[in-house]
């Protein structure tokens, strides 16, 4: 018999999906980038070919929004969003129309000079990606300078007392031993919050074994990530990329609810209308240069809302379909027929 | 209304904090709005006219400013917070003129705030 909390969450996740309300836009600013990772966070792949999208076609796609949820907030993510010197102006337009904004950076080109206009346009939030210490970040990002720049950029954003501020980390071979030490680093430089993600075996990261964890050190992040949040200095999280069974109480604030196109939508670069800009295009719902945004948000994303299709491959028979529904939405890729990486599965192996 | 009223029955039930405000895997936290949009213009309250390049900041942190332009405008976003002193300097010297400086005290916090600010000549 499930539990109480279970049945009233299950039937909260339908009355969010009937209602899917956006309040979370991301807008694919550029595709341009200042680095050459190992992995790439937003869509694996390196590909500058698209021209930046003008703030105009941005705006002319969401000012026929009704109802703007409170908080809307637009989330400019890349490439690296601080290549785009009219960052600032795009967010101040923003904020005239009434929606909140933030940002994904790299951190390499946060200066002083930069964070002050940022906050001066009103940016209200912040992710600022950390990989490891010296050498694993380094490593990750291709870049011998890049830790000493990051953490100039940490400290900057931690700094200040109105940016709802937070540091990722990809965890992968060359950094779980150091999670603690990272940590102690990010406490040290007055971060409040750190979320810990894992990396789903796509583009570049799909074929570099360096990037992925055994099911045992996955369950070792697991505990660390339970553990850490018994102690209250730093609010550490495991992201919401997928349904982690017994440790849903234990690593996160809420239990997973992947809401791609139920609160989530995006503008990628090329205009398509799609959730999160790591899920895979084909998914794409429209194009702002040929549709009406906010038609295609209240009228189509039916994928996103009635998940009853990835009741396939290892899904089809799973006991726990209904808490998970098929995992985090960006690891359906290819032909669909079965998840890329199933969280509960990795934790029942690696526990074993 | 009644739609709300069973969610937050239900997120209530799911020990899902009323405070709890999602984020999407590679995106970033939401922003809790803890900012203020402060504008306004500056002007002479001799001659009535625009003052440019007077810096606008909150008084006490001199690295986070902006100037105003021809018209005498300036817009920028500070924290909100209760009893804010933003201060107007001239720090152009004779450039557009000489003013005395001039501190004013935002008590309010609202969402916004617009300021008629009127800067004396320099004696």
């Amino acid at each position: 018999m499930i539990s109480l909390k279970k049945y009233a969450f299950r039937q909260f996740k339908k009355i969010e999906t009937r209602a899917h309300e956006l309040n979370y836009l991301f807008w694919e600013f550029t595709t341009r980038c200042n680095l050459n990772c190992i992995h790439c966070g937003s869509d694996c792949a390196k590909d500058s070919a698209f021209k930046d999208m003008p703030l105009n076609d941005f705006l002319k796609a969401i000012d026929i929004i009704e109802d703007k949820a409170p908080n809307f907030t637009v989330v400019f993510t890349g490439g690296e969003p601080l290549l785009r010197n009219d960052l600032e102006q795009c967010g101040t337009e923003l904020r005239r129309r009434g929606f909140r904004w933030s940002m994904v950076s790299n951190g390499q080109l946060y200066s002083q000079q930069r964070h002050y206009s940022l906050l001066n346009a009103g940016m209200g939030a912040l992710t600022i990606s950390l990989d490891g210490l010296e050498a694993s970040h380094n490593w990750m990002r291709n870049n011998k300078n890049s830790f000493e720049k990051v953490l100039n950029a940490i400290e900057l954003a931690a700094s200040s007392m109105r940016l709802n501020f937070d540091v990722v980390t990809c965890v992968n071979q060359k950094n779980i031993k150091e999670l603690g030490q990272i940590k102690d680093l990010l406490i040290l430089k007055n971060v409040k919050a750190w979320r810990l993600f894992t990396i789903i075996p796509i583009g570049r990261a799909a074929n570099n074994p360096d990037l992925q964890l055994t099911n045992k050190q996955f369950v070792e992040l697991m505990d660390f990530i339970a553990e850490q949040r018994k102690t209250k200095n730093i609010d550490v999280k495991f992201s919401c990329e997928g349904y982690v069974g017994k440790y849903e109480s234990l690593v996160r604030d809420s239990s997973f609810f992947c809401r791609a196109g139920i609160n989530i939508g995006s503008v990628l670069i090329d205009g398509s209308i799609s959730a999160c800009p790591n899920i895979d295009r084909s998914f794409a719902q429209g194009n702002i240069y040929t549709d009406n945004f906010y038609e295609v948000w209240q009228n189509k994303f039916q994928p996103f809302r009635n998940r009853n299709w990835t009741k396939t491959g290892q899904c089809k028979s799973c006991r726990e379909y209904k808490d998970c529904q098929g995992n985090g939405f960006h690891n359906w890729h290819g032909n669909k027929q079965n998840v890329l990486v199933c969280h509960h599965q990795k934790i029942e192996q690696g526990s074993a | 209304m009644k739609n709300n009223r069973i969610r937050n029955v239900l997120k209530g039930l799911s020990f899902t904090s009323a405070m709890f405000i999602f984020q999407a895997c590679y995106g970033t936290p939401q922003d809790f709005g803890y900012d203020r949009l402060v504008e306004g213009q500056v002007t002479s309250e001799t001659t009535g006219l625009p003052i440019k390049g007077i810096k606008v900041s909150v008084a006490g942190d001199n690295s986070y400013y902006v100037t105003t332009d021809d018209e005498g405008k300036f817009s920028f976003y500070s924290e909100k917070e209760e009893n804010v002193l933003i201060g107007f300097e001239d720090i152009d010297g004779d450039e557009n003129g000489a003013f005395r400086d001039l501190f004013k005290t935002v008590e309010d916090i609202s969402e916004s705030v617009y300021l008629e600010i009127a800067l004396k000549d320099k004696l």
